[in-house]
Order: structure tokens, then sequence, then C-alpha cells
């Protein structure tokens, strides 16, 4: 155990959870369930990830899941009204940049903290989309488009999965392998220390924020496909979802520390969970009660490994002196 | 900068080659579902969807629902998303799916965003059904509705005039939220009352949202008042604006001067009709609606259609127009009868 890092326990947490729900939840592993899961999967996910990587700057956005709604509500118009599928992505991509343009204007370049800035612009996107929408859904999309959120490649592997399992690689690789990625776990543990050892931090920051908001167009265009209509508050109950998917992960609310597979472990779980329970006929706010107590027992976990770890180094240090 | 760049360039392009591998559906899916559509156990499965669980209307119906089953000798499932987001309801339904269910009747949040998934449902064998807001028609087979719709708001309409006194002066209206498609149904019918009937009503501004909180009800309520000094009376819709409206009335001793109708339950209300903030709730019982859902999902599942004027043991005589059930006309609860009724 002592060698394994956070995530790996977390995998095997959920490698043991996968195995219990096939035990004791009946159809947990029939193809109808499975099916689900794997469609139910990406959108969250992906979500969760543009969270992740806001969060390890030490900031969150909380108008996530409304970035997404207002560029599908755009890509909604857009289809609806004739447009062809990529110019309606395409209105929907540039949406969803300029939300994000705005939420970084405010962190990166006037340097308000990132919870007042995405407050606002969550009751701004909130507000131009019901100004927008007057409420109603919009639907009416070609059937092409709802392959996206519905469709299989070959037949097996649903479109929107093998999307998430690749935006999976680009975050691990833009965050790991890029100097960008280096710069936003810096900007996350140290912002000074970074600006001082000449990194621009606000331009870091500011493609923080582009991220968060591409991504929320990526999970915009799943949602919207498959549930075939856009509207105000679509995937709303995923925001605080994300932020805590984030944190079991081991991502550090503080910034700094975090990796993309802790958080797609722990969306994992979030689903299996999720799923299983059900199919074990529990009802859906004891589920809710249940995903909070493994939230908070991860947390206290991690706090008293953290602390004994640093006690015991003290306790090494103080060897070492004497 | 340069290597992102590039990197999203590789995305783009492959994603571009995968495009072109996209079957239309999945392999096979249908046939396999078919497969394990076998039903396991010998007792019928309703499941019951409401919009959310946990707010008082819903758990009314939750009764209702539950006690049906035991008296019908069905096994009711009723189960929800805890928010009121179309996504999450979505996953409720796809679970139930796999849980192989003979029927699933849905309230659903957002009509259009469940088209797909009780498409799937349908395929998996499953009866479709909605209650309380309608949902696709082209999927249903049955839709419970609790009232006649242009009926319903056409009588809140009345009642606020009556209500008020008069025919003329300032009024205004709340609503849960602005994308409640049966909210929005009875304003417009509301509306076309007043438009057809008091054309010396003035709405002094567009319905206000409330986010089906009465906590919202009570501040918005406040602000009209005080933008609005004229106003003689307040439509509020949906189960909790009204005792939020109530609650600013009251707060501003303002019980005489404006009138207040809105769709609340009795429990609910009551205090607040008595004090006389809350001139009229008017609503129908949830409890039989839940009831109703699930006796009639039983005989859809024995191969019965409900009839018109059928009388359903416990609900009573119900009217039915093509696909549509109507449970009967809304009880108005006043100061007086309030008491009486236990949702």
């Amino acid at each position: 155990m002592k060698n394994l890092s956070k995530e790996s326990i977390l995998g095997l947490f959920l490698v043991g959870l996968f195995v219990f729900m096939s035990l004791f939840a009946p159809g947990f592993l029939a193809s109808s369930n499975l099916k689900n899961m794997m469609f139910q999967l990406p959108e969250f996910s992906i979500l969760a990830l543009a969270m992740m990587v806001v969060i390890l700057t030490a900031g969150i956005d909380l108008s996530l899941t409304f970035v997404a709604s207002l560029s599908g509500v755009v890509i909604a118009i857009a289809l609806s009204s004739g447009y062809s599928i990529p110019m309606a992505l395409l209105a929907g991509l540039l949406v969803a940049l300029a939300c994000g343009l705005l939420n970084g204007v405010f962190v990166a370049k006037i340097g308000v903290s990132p919870i007042l800035v995405t407050l606002g612009t969550m009751i701004l996107f909130e507000g131009i989309n019901l100004s927008i929408t007057k409420g109603h859904s919009i639907s009416g999309f070609p059937s092409a488009y709802n392959l996206i959120g519905n469709g299989y490649f070959f037949g097996l592997v649903p479109v929107s999965l093998v999307i998430m399992i690749v935006l999976i690689i680009v975050t691990t690789v833009l965050l790991n392998k890029t100097k960008w990625g280096r710069s936003v776990y810096m900007v996350g543990s140290n912002p000074i220390a970074t600006l001082f050892s000449g990194i621009n931090t606000s331009r870091a920051l500011m493609w923080v924020y582009l991220f968060s908001s591409l991504m929320a167009f990526v999970a915009s265009v799943i949602m919207t496909a498959r549930y075939n209509s856009a509207k105000v508050d679509m995937g709303s109950a995923y925001l605080l979802q994300c932020v805590a998917a984030a944190v079991l992960g081991g991502t550090q609310i503080q910034g700094g520390y975090g990796k993309v597979i802790g958080t797609v472990y722990a969306v994992c779980i979030f689903q299996i969970l999720s799923s299983g329970l059900n199919l074990l006929g529990v009802h859906r706010s004891i589920v809710d009660v249940m995903i909070g107590v493994i939230l908070i027992a991860v947390l206290i976990i991690n706090y008293v490994s953290s602390q004994l770890e640093k006690r015991k180094s003290i306790k090494e240090q103080a060897k070492s002196v004497a | 900068m340069k290597k992102a760049l590039l990197l999203m360039f590789c995305v783009v392009f492959f994603s571009s080659i995968l495009v072109g591998c996209v079957s239309s559906e999945s392999a096979g899916s249908s046939s396999e579902s078919t497969n394990s559509g076998e039903k396991s156990s010998d007792k019928i499965k309703i499941a019951v969807v409401p919009k959310l669980v946990g707010i008082p209307y819903f758990n009314a119906s939750e009764v209702g629902a539950k006690r049906a089953g035991e008296e019908l000798g069905v096994e009711v499932i009723y189960t929800g998303p805890t928010q009121g987001d179309a996504a999450q309801q979505v996953r409720v339904i796809e679970d139930l799916i796999s849980q192989q269910v003979d029927v699933i009747a849905v309230a659903p949040n957002d009509s259009a965003a469940l088209t797909p998934v009780l498409k799937k449902a349908k395929e998996a064998g499953i009866h479709v059904m909605d209650w309380d807001t309608p949902a696709d028609p082209e999927l249903v087979e049955i839709s419970v509705s609790q009232i006649d719709n242009e009926a319903y708001g056409r009588h809140l309409a009345q009642i606020l005039v009556e209500q008020m006194g008069t025919d003329s002066g300032d009024f205004a209206i709340l609503t849960g939220g602005m994308s409640a498609a049966n909210l929005n149904l009875w304003i417009d019918w509301a509306m076309k009352e007043v438009e057809e009937n008091y054309p010396n009503l003035n709405l002094v501004t567009e319905k206000v949202p409330t986010n089906e909180k009465q906590q919202e009800a009570y501040q918005k309520t406040l602000d009209l008042l005080r933008a609005y000094p004229d106003l003689k009376g307040i439509m509020a819709f949906s189960t909790v604006a009204p005792l939020g409206a109530a609650q600013a009335i009251e707060e501003r001793g303002l019980e005489g001067e404006v009138a207040l109708v809105g769709t609340a339950l009795p429990t609910d209300s009551l205090p607040f009709l008595e004090n006389g903030s809350l001139d009229v709730a008017t609503l129908w019982d949830p409890e039989k609606l839940g009831y109703l859902t699930v006796a009639l999902a039983k005989e859809l599942v024995e191969g019965k259609m409900p009839t018109d004027g059928q009388d359903v043991p416990g609900v009573g005589v119900i009217e039915v127009r093509g696909k549509t059930v109507i449970m009967g006309p809304p009880t108005d609860f006043t100061a007086e009868n309030a008491a009486e009724y236990n949702f």
C-alpha cells in the first residue's frame, strides 16, 4: 500500500467496486447496462477534466456547465434553422471560446478571484441563455448529428466514448508533455514564484480557461446530440459533481497537484456507484448520500495520510540533525 | 504552444477520418435488447418517474403510486432525479431500461430531451407513458393529464378576477420556471381568457420566474409590490410560488388590497389561506394522479386501453381524448375547506 500513489489506490478501489457490483447487482454485467454506462460516462468525464484543469491552477469554473448549455443552445438554433452541421459546430465553438475568453480576461489579466468571476459569468451566461430561449428547449436536429451522441463506431464503441478517450489522452499529454502543462501546475502551487521564474502566468491562465470552455463545448455537443435538444439547465446537475470528481480523483483544491487518470477513475467510480446502486434498487437520494460519504471519507484518508507523512519526514529530519 | 497546436490539429485530423466509420445504429443492439427483455419475475413492474424527487408535490404522488401498487398487486418503482435536470432524468430512465421494467411512466423535465431514451425503451419492449407533463406524443401509449389545461388556465384567470372584485386593474404573473411546459401552457390559456373576457386587466410585466423556490417567489413578489404600487392581483404558478408570494403580501400587510391566487397544495397553503394573504389555491390531488398513473399502467400491460367515461376505482370518472387521459376538474382550496385535505 505504501508505495502506491493516491491514484493507484483509487484505481484499485474502482476495480473492487466493479467486482462488487458485478457480483451483487443483478444485471450489472448485462449488455444493456454496460451500454448505458458507456453512454453516460463521456459528457460527465469531459466536464470533470475541464474542471480539474482549472482547479490545478487553484481556480474553479462555476460557469462550466452554463458555457456548455449556452454553446449547446447556439448549436441547436443553428441546426434547427437549417445550417449545416460543421457551421453549427463552429458557431457553438466560437460562443464557447468567447465565454472562456471572458473568464480568462477577468481571472488572468485583471486578477479577480476565479470563484467570483465564474459565479458572475455563470449568472450572466444563464441569463443570456434564458433570454434567447425563453426557457424553452430547442430541438429538431438532422439525424446525422444525433449520431455523435447515440451512434457507434463499428457497431461496438459509442462515438462519444471514443471522443472521451481521445480527450483524456490529449489532456494527459498537454499537462505532462508541454510547457503550458508544466506552467499550469506551477501557477497552481505558487503563482508568484512562477512569475519570477520567467513564466507568463497570465497567458497560462488564459489558456486554462480557454481549454475548459473548449471541453465544455465538446461536452455540449455530446449532450445536445444525445438528448436531441438543448435547454438552459442542460447538464447543470454536473457542475458540482465535476468538482467532486476532480477532488475525489486526488486533485488538490488549493491547486498544484492532480492527475488526469485520478479524475477519470473518480468519474468511473461515480458512474458505477450510481448504476449499480440503482440496479440494487436503492433510492436516488440514498445514492447521493453514498457519494457524499465516499467523498468525505476519501478526503479524510488523504488528509490523514499526508499528515502522517509530514510527521514522518519531520522525525527523520530531527534524527538526521541529531 | 506550437506543440499544443500541432496536437490539436492531429486530433481534428484523426477524428475526421474516424467520422467515416460511424455506423448508424449499434450493430445488433435491437436484437440483444429484445433477448434481454425476458421478464424474470411474474409481478408487473411499473416505473413511475417524477420530474424530481423530494418536493411535496411529487412526494404526494409517490404515496398514491405506492398505494396503487399495493392495492393492485403490482411492483411500483418510484424514482427520479434529485434535481429537475433533463440530463439526470435521462440517466434514470436508462437505468430503468436496464432493470427491465414493464412500463415507464415519466413526467418529463424536457420532453424533447427524452425522445431518444424513450425510443430506446420502446425498442426494449417497454410500454411508455407520460404523466403530469406530456412527453413526445408519438412515443407514448397513454398520456395521463391531471387536468384539462385550457379549462385550468382559464379557471385561474376567472378566480383571480373574482378575488380582485373587479375586472380592471394591474396584475402580475409568477411562474416556477420559464421552461416548464405545463406552467407555460396554463399561463398562455390564462392570458387568453384575460384577453378575451377581461380586456381592462393589465399585465404589468412579463411572467416572473421563481426557480421553483419559495424564497425566490417571496423576494420577487416584494420587488413587484415595490415596483408596481397599484398592483391588484397576482397569479402564481408552481406549487411553491403562491406560498412565497403570500409571505410577501403578509409582510407588507396588503392582504386586503392584493388578490393572490395560485396552484398550491392545500396543506402547505392552509396558514396563508387562513391569514388571508393567499385567497384561493387551486390544484388537483397529486396522490390520485399517482394512483391513476399506476392503475392505467397496469391495464396497459394487460392490454386494456382506457375508455372515455371509465370509472377508475379510487379516482373517479376519467375523460379520454385520443391518447390523453384527463383525471378531472381542479379543486379549489380556500380558508374554509383546505383543512379537509391531507396532501
